[in-house]
């Protein structure tokens, strides 16, 4: 028995799929203050019965991380910067409370510039002295070599052992200095309210005598075990949409192109499955006007929703961004797009006549006016979704290419079909799918989407090695280590160090079923040419287990 | 604020052979430091993805021997299609300005391809140009070539064209391969003074390159009020450079970049991949960008000492003569109309280092009072291999009369139905955008779309 949870911002959805069918599912509004008793409600609801021993596995999606950082409830800390040459940070202001450093690495890993002992002792000062006990230690390049950062936290703690430090080349091995600065930071001020939940839902589980270990929902369309999770809280955000995505995908189990559609009450996200592939986003999860190295699944969000209010302004038909109340047809006030899509489409959902009436009150009490202005409705929400997937297909097809082999094999795919997931999907998808010229989607499952995706996601995992026979060194993921043989060291060898690495860590992570679909993502071998003469190499892979549906899942029976 | 557009295109699955400077390593820093930076990510620059150059963007510009496919491959279709890329987005006011990361070069890519010369088979930035100009209708475009070399290339394509101002700094010819860019090379006798040639001593920093801009490149572009200004932008007069001796810093690129405010920027050199080129790219976008580059600079920039600093006499001297043939250069082209016959003649002869071809050519304009003429090119090249290529080629610009056009056309048909001494007939007429080349064995005719 499986079970999947995914806290929303509205609402808490559950499902229990058991042999291949949805037994249960269970939906209960979403206490934002009150995760805890959220998960706690729908559990109750989707194990009746002391059923908790047949669980063998749970997992859980939540917005606990996003709502912390998007509302700013995140603990002190100071942001302790090492960038060298390049962009002057002075400049680029990441958080409230930023220090920046002399020192230096550049690209090779080489120290081009020495940090100073005395100026970290004072930076140190000034941070104990504002009361700040926590600081996030980022250098440029750090995931070359983290010497320099290991230096200033070994100071800084030499004068303040309570200071909890969390460093750059700790969070990721990629390049982009901002983005691993802010991930840092945010990793830092958010994992301790990570971990109290961590602790609060064991506490659940265990009085529902359910004893597996928790798996969580991340960005990237994958999980991870709750256990991994407590280091890197910050995976988990976004994983909602990411959820939904992975539902589409269970639903349908095929290497189509799809539109995955989650319609809500006040947003549609949108998410694209190219050839049975969820797309990520190129420069990973943004959070405000920040761009993080927390990989996500491309996801837009239209603030356009099934409950949208609709006004006519100046004759001129707006829908949203706020929401007023539900649907008429759902005994709200309306009017909203489902309306106008349950008139347009021949009632079925709810109180036709409740829809009717609150249409013909925004023009003028016409009954025989309803008709053309739900048209009108349903053809502006069309167009402004249509207008949304349009773009993100064309912002997919640019994205920057390196190599004269992408470009010239530039894939180039149609959008076979719209996946509706979410209460008002089943109303609006099939007009959407006739306009698009596609396939319309929506089964009995697509408004509990969200959880099915949760509760058949599989496990990711990604490592990223960069290898410099130069300098004698590699590093995975912004740990370095020495090379033995610098001197005969090929892409052979450093494929082989980068497979048993992700082995051993698919080993710890129990995910040893999925370790047989790795695939190397980037391989990049440059020879260092001086002189005339190769005098050596540098590599850069990428493996990973991407996101898919857990063994033994061959889909859902309706 | 409009973005500042990027076209960052580092080839790195493309390289002249595994050990040449033109190889797969030399942007492999540069994505290195641009990425850390996370300088993709503000919203002061967004990045493109370069399109394919076709053939006839490519034969708008070029006579490719034998055709365009022979010396352009993919990876030079899309660098020149990184610079269309970034032309279209500022004609399309996207973007404010932009830059053309990419290689392969270009600058050295003459009118007549037959081989690779200097690192560079086809002209990117003289691609664009004509791009723009059959396109969008641009009517001048001023070209300043900042790389350490002559831009050879550049300069014969635009030679006879005086609505295309071709400026060129380099270290003197006397000491740095092309060996071409003397101040009296001013262009073609109906476009005098609309190439400037400025060689610099060996040696010469920021402040030598500054004082140029300011007193001679800045005022000359004042006068000559260009709808767009292009910097074929070589990175190869740094104090690093392996193929070069200059002592530019990082900074002063970056400094040049302000007040020359290009439009666009096109790479083309620079062969110091480690301790250059990271750091004069981010120069360049910061630059263009309108961010700061206070903290730029290279790792050892502290440390070095930067011998001749100050412009020295022999700068101040060519500077001079420059502007004083700049002032004169009306007079100059009435003069020559006065004196030259219907049809001017040049004898060239060009040598292709990469791929080791001579070649000889005849070059003929008419003195045309009403536009600046058809041309003609007999072209002989002797190919490493032995084989020898002996071509023909007619242009006809852009702009020019009606009796021009009939006339070439006429020649073109001539020469079709004469039993000829070339293997083949080249037709480049930009005014109909008509590219074609008539195969002389077989009477075969095909046109570049
Ligand atoms: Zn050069
Ligand atoms: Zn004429």
């Amino acid at each position: 028995m499986y079970i999947g949870i995914d806290v929303g911002g509205t609402f808490t959805d559950g499902v229990v799929l058991y042999e291949g069918r949805v037994i249960r599912w269970a939906k209960s509004p979403t206490k934002t203050d009150r995760i805890r008793e959220s998960i706690e409600e729908v559990l109750g609801q989707l194990l009746p019965e002391q059923e908790g021993g047949k669980v063998s596995r749970i997992v859980i999606s939540t917005t606990l991380i996003t709502n912390l950082l998007v509302t700013n409830q995140i603990e002190t800390a100071a942001l302790v910067l090492i960038p060298g040459p390049g962009l002057n940070m002075l400049d680029f202001r990441l958080t409230e409370k930023e220090w920046i450093l002399q020192g230096g690495i550049d690209f090779r890993g080489r120290e081009i510039e020495a940090v100073d002992p005395s100026e970290i002792k004072e930076v140190g000062g000034q941070i104990y002295e504002q009361g700040i006990r926590k600081a996030a230690v980022v250098g440029k390049f750090c995931q070359r070599n983290p010497d320099q950062e290991i230096m200033v936290k070994s100071l800084l703690q030499k004068d303040y052992p309570d200071l909890e430090i969390l460093m750059g080349h700790e969070v990721s091995g990629e390049l982009n200095f901002p983005r691993r600065a802010v991930t840092t930071y945010y990793t830092l001020t958010t994992r301790q309210e990570w971990r109290k939940f961590a602790k609060e839902i064991a506490v659940v589980l265990q009085a529902l005598n359910i004893s597996v270990p928790v798996v969580v929902m991340k960005a990237d369309g994958g999980t991870m075990s709750l256990a991994a999770s407590l280091d890197a809280p910050c995976q988990t955000i976004f994983s909602g949409p990411a959820a939904s995505t992975l539902g589409a995908f269970a639903l349908t189990m095929d290497d189509k192109t799809s539109v995955v559609a989650d319609i809500g009450g006040t947003t549609t996200d949108l998410a694209l499955i190219l050839e049975g592939k969820p797309l990520h986003a190129s420069k990973g999860a943004r959070i405000g006007d920040k761009f993080t190295h927390v990989k996500a699944l491309a996801v837009r969000s239209v603030a356009l929703g099934g409950d949208s209010t609709v006004r006519i302004k100046e004759g001129k038909i707006s829908i949203g961004p706020d929401r007023q109340d539900k649907a008429a047809c759902f005994g709200g006030s309306g009017p909203t797009p489902t309306d106008a899509f349950n008139v347009i489409g021949g009632g079925g959902i709810g109180n036709i006549g409740a829809s009717r009436t609150t249409l013909a009150s925004l023009c003028g009490g016409e009954l025989s006016q309803v008709e053309k202005l739900a048209q009108s409705i349903v053809d502006h929400f069309i167009d402004r979704l249509e207008e949304n997937v349009q773009s993100m297909m064309a912002a997919w097809e640019q994205e920057p290419a390196y190599k004269v082999w992408e470009i010239v094999n530039r894939r180039k795919v149609t959008i076979d079909r719209v996946i509706g997931i979410g209460a008002a999907s089943p109303a609006i998808i099939p007009l959407l799918a006739l306009r698009m010229g596609c396939e319309g989607f929506v089964n009995t499952y697509s408004t509990v989407g969200n959880a099915l995706g949760a509760v058949v996601a599989r496990p990711t995992l990604e490592l990223h090695l960069h290898a410099d026979t130069g300098q004698g060194v590699y590093c995975i993921n912004g740990h370095r280590r020495k090379l033995e043989m610098p001197e005969s060291f090929r892409i052979s060898d450093a494929k082989q160090l980068a497979e048993e690495e992700l082995e051993a860590r698919a080993v710890t992570h129990g995910l040893t079923d999925y370790f047989k679909d790795r695939e190397f993502y980037l391989e990049e071998q440059f020879n260092v040419i001086r002189g005339w003469s190769t005098t050596s190499r540098i590599f850069d892979l990428g493996i990973s287990i991407s996101p898919g549906v857990v063994k033994g899942y061959k889909g859902v029976k309706v | 604020m409009k973005p500042t557009g990027i076209v960052f295109f580092p080839a790195f699955d493309w390289g002249i052979s595994p050990t040449h400077p033109e190889r797969e390593e030399r942007l492999l820093y540069t994505r290195d430091q641009l990425f850390e930076e996370g300088i993709m990510d503000l919203p002061q620059i967004v990045e493109y993805q370069p399109r394919m150059a076709n053939d006839r963007d490519i034969a708008r510009t070029h006579f490719c021997i034998p055709g365009v496919a022979d010396q352009a491959t993919d990876a030079h279709r899309i660098s020149c299609g990184g610079a269309l890329t970034i032309a279209d987005a500022v004609m399309n006011a996207q973007i404010k300005n932009g830059f053309a990361l990419v290689r392969p070069p270009g600058h050295h890519a003459m009118r007549v391809a037959h081989g690779n010369r200097g690192f560079c088979n086809i002209n990117n930035e003289a691609i664009m140009v004509d791009y723009l100009r059959y396109h969008y209708g641009l009517k001048k475009i001023a070209i300043v070539d900042t790389d350490v070399h002559h831009g050879d290339g550049t300069q014969d394509i635009f030679w006879h064209d005086p609505d295309v101002l071709f400026i060129s700094f380099h270290q003197d010819g006397r000491t740095l391969y092309p060996g071409s860019g003397f101040v009296q090379e001013i262009g073609g006798p109906l476009a005098q003074c609309s190439t400037i040639n400025i060689p610099l001593p060996p040696g010469t920093g920021d402040q030598g390159i500054l004082y140029v801009l300011d007193n001679l490149v800045l005022p000359i572009l004042q006068d000559f009020k260009p709808d767009l200004i292009v910097n074929s932008a070589g990175q190869d007069n740094h104090y690093t450079d392996p193929l070069a001796n200059m002592q530019f810093t990082a900074q002063g690129y970056a400094e040049l970049n302000r007040r020359l405010a290009p439009d666009i920027a096109v790479l083309e050199g620079g062969y110091s991949v480690e301790t250059a080129l990271p750091y004069i790219n981010m120069g360049i976008i910061m630059a263009m960008a309108g961010i700061s580059y206070s903290n730029l600079y290279e790792p050892d920039y502290k440390g070095h000492r930067f011998e001749k600093q100050k412009a020295g006499s022999s700068i101040k001297m060519t500077v001079e003569r420059l502007q004083n043939l700049w002032q004169i250069r009306e007079a100059l082209i009435d003069d020559t109309r006065k004196r030259q016959k219907e049809f001017y003649q040049q004898q060239k002869s060009i040598y292709y280092d990469t791929d080791g071809i001579n070649e000889q050519q005849l070059e003929t304009v008419r003195m045309c009072p009403d536009c600046m003429g058809y041309h003609t090119i007999d072209s002989h090249a002797s190919l490493h291999s032995g084989d020898e290529n002996h071509v023909f080629c007619i242009s006809i610009p852009l702009k020019a009369c009606l009796r021009c056009q009939g006339d070439a056309w006429n020649l073109y048909e001539d020469r079709k139905a004469k039993d000829d001494v070339y293997q083949a007939l080249y037709m480049q007429d930009k005014v109909q955008d008509r590219f074609l080349r008539y195969s002389v064995r077989d009477g075969q005719e095909i046109s570049f779309e």
